[in-house]
């Protein structure tokens, strides 16, 4: 085997064999004999499970011999088939300890050119706790290389979706919309559309509950107090800025209007659970920066800044 | 705490229903602005307001079931609303205090129990 390898790049093989454990490769059913059997007992075994050899072990499960095909066909030549194996058995067993690398086991079966190695718990042991061949080395080498690339794919896979997040960020498209006075059926719109378009930017929950309470009360006093306007929201490195801004017929006292239960909402408002005197507030409270501009003349302009953490300045 | 059980402990009218979500609070309130300032995610909202602004409400705060108290109207397109915004809407003739205990005192036998 060792004088077949390709020149190409093995490396990952390479590497694989020297960490894969005997332990981990081998089989752990032994079929195996008693020193008591015939030759014909066990060709009829090897015969049916189709191997080219048995380890014969003692009442311990200790090595003390093994029994090959050759042994069998000798036995069969020279006519002591039907014999017992104690004086015929080969006692000079190859074997290999459990917790040594493949490569080792490779280099065994080729330097001894057998099929199988009976396995020992240890270096010092003659306690068999398995059996190992070519096949086996090959089967966990499968495994290993595929769960390999499996986890390559489900890199690849985030990969993509970070770099789709990062395209998202970087259009950084500015959300605008229009806010009718008095449309009640509309209200929370904003908020909503806001919410959905940061969840795919991927910012934290907590930030964008914020950002979407921020929308859905500047949204709502232009829908309750206003003859209508606009908001924008933009997104920026490290925070987002919502602007709100409506026609008029403004405040009178922005000091006021800030306080918590101060209201200038009719009772129909009211009936609906609006107009509570806590908008303002809750913007104020969940916002990190708020501003507040507001004239008799050309109506109100509200910016709210929401940082968006450190998770986005890292970004 | 199952949403099924809810229902089914209180007898709650099942106006809309999409997932048996677990409940783990509950906020009770009518007022737009306090429940958005106060309510926690994926908790029971007990109201008496039900139109479609409290299905925006919900959206916004992540709560999946709101029940309705003093067996109010509920207005076709809220149920369509909460319908395609996969929010369950539940009902009783029964007050928002009444209600409130109900459902308190069977999630507080549930975290004793645990």
């Amino acid at each position: 085997m060792s004088a077949n390898y390709s020149k190409e790049k093995l490396t990952l093989v390479n590497e694989l064999i020297y960490q894969i454990k005997v332990k981990e490769a081998m089989s752990k059913k032994v079929i195996f004999f008693k020193e008591n059997t015939t030759f014909r007992k066990i060709q009829l075994k090897l015969k049916e499970k189709k191997i080219s050899g048995v380890p014969i072990l003692d009442n311990v499960k200790n090595i003390i011999g093994i029994v090959s095909i050759d042994d069998v066909i000798t036995a069969f030549d020279k006519g002591y088939v039907d014999n017992k194996i104690t004086d015929y058995m080969s006692r000079d067993v190859i074997t290999i300890p459990q917790n040594i690398s493949v490569v080792s086991a490779i280099h065994k079966l080729e330097r001894f050119g057998v099929g199988r190695l009976p396995v020992t718990e240890s270096s010092d042991s003659k306690r068999i706790v398995g059996v190992i061949t070519l096949s086996d080395i090959l089967n966990r080498l499968l495994v290993v290389v595929q769960s390999i690339a499996e986890k390559v794919e489900d890199k690849e896979i985030k990969n993509t979706q970070i770099s789709h997040d990062l395209i998202k960020h970087i259009v950084k498209k500015r959300l605008r919309f229009e806010v009718k006075g008095d449309d009640f059926d509309n209200a929370g719109r904003v908020a909503s559309i806001t919410k959905k378009y940061f969840q795919n930017l991927g910012i934290s929950k907590d930030i964008i509950r914020r950002i979407a309470i921020v929308c859905y009360e500047a949204e709502m006093n232009i829908c309750l107090h206003s003859l209508g306007g606009s908001m924008t929201i933009q997104v920026n490195d490290n925070n987002a800025v919502i602007y709100a801004h409506d026609k008029g017929p403004g405040i009178p006292d922005v000091e006021l209007a800030l306080k918590p239960g101060f209201t200038t909402a009719s009772e129909k408002i009211r009936a609906l659970g609006f107009g509570a005197g806590m908008g303002l507030p809750n913007i104020k409270h969940y916002a990190d920066k708020l501003e507040i501009k507001s004239s008799l003349r050309t109506g109100t302009e509200l910016k709210a800044i929401v940082n968006l953490g450190v998770k986005n300045e890292i970004k | 705490m199952k949403l099924s059980k809810i229902i089914n402990e209180c007898r709650l009218e099942t106006i809309v229903f999409c997932t048996d979500c677990e409940i783990e609070n509950g906020y009770c309130g009518d007022l737009m602005s306090d429940v958005m300032a106060h309510a926690g995610a994926d908790c029971i909202w007990i109201t008496i307001q039900a139109h479609k602004n409290s299905i925006a409400v919900a959206l916004i705060k992540d709560i999946k079931s709101i029940v309705f108290t003093n067996n109010v109207t509920v207005e076709k397109e809220v149920i369509e609303k909460a319908k395609e915004e996969k929010i369950n809407l539940l009902r009783t003739d029964k007050d928002s205090f009444t209600v409130c205990g109900e459902i308190y005192c069977l999630m507080e036998a549930k975290t004793a129990k645990d």
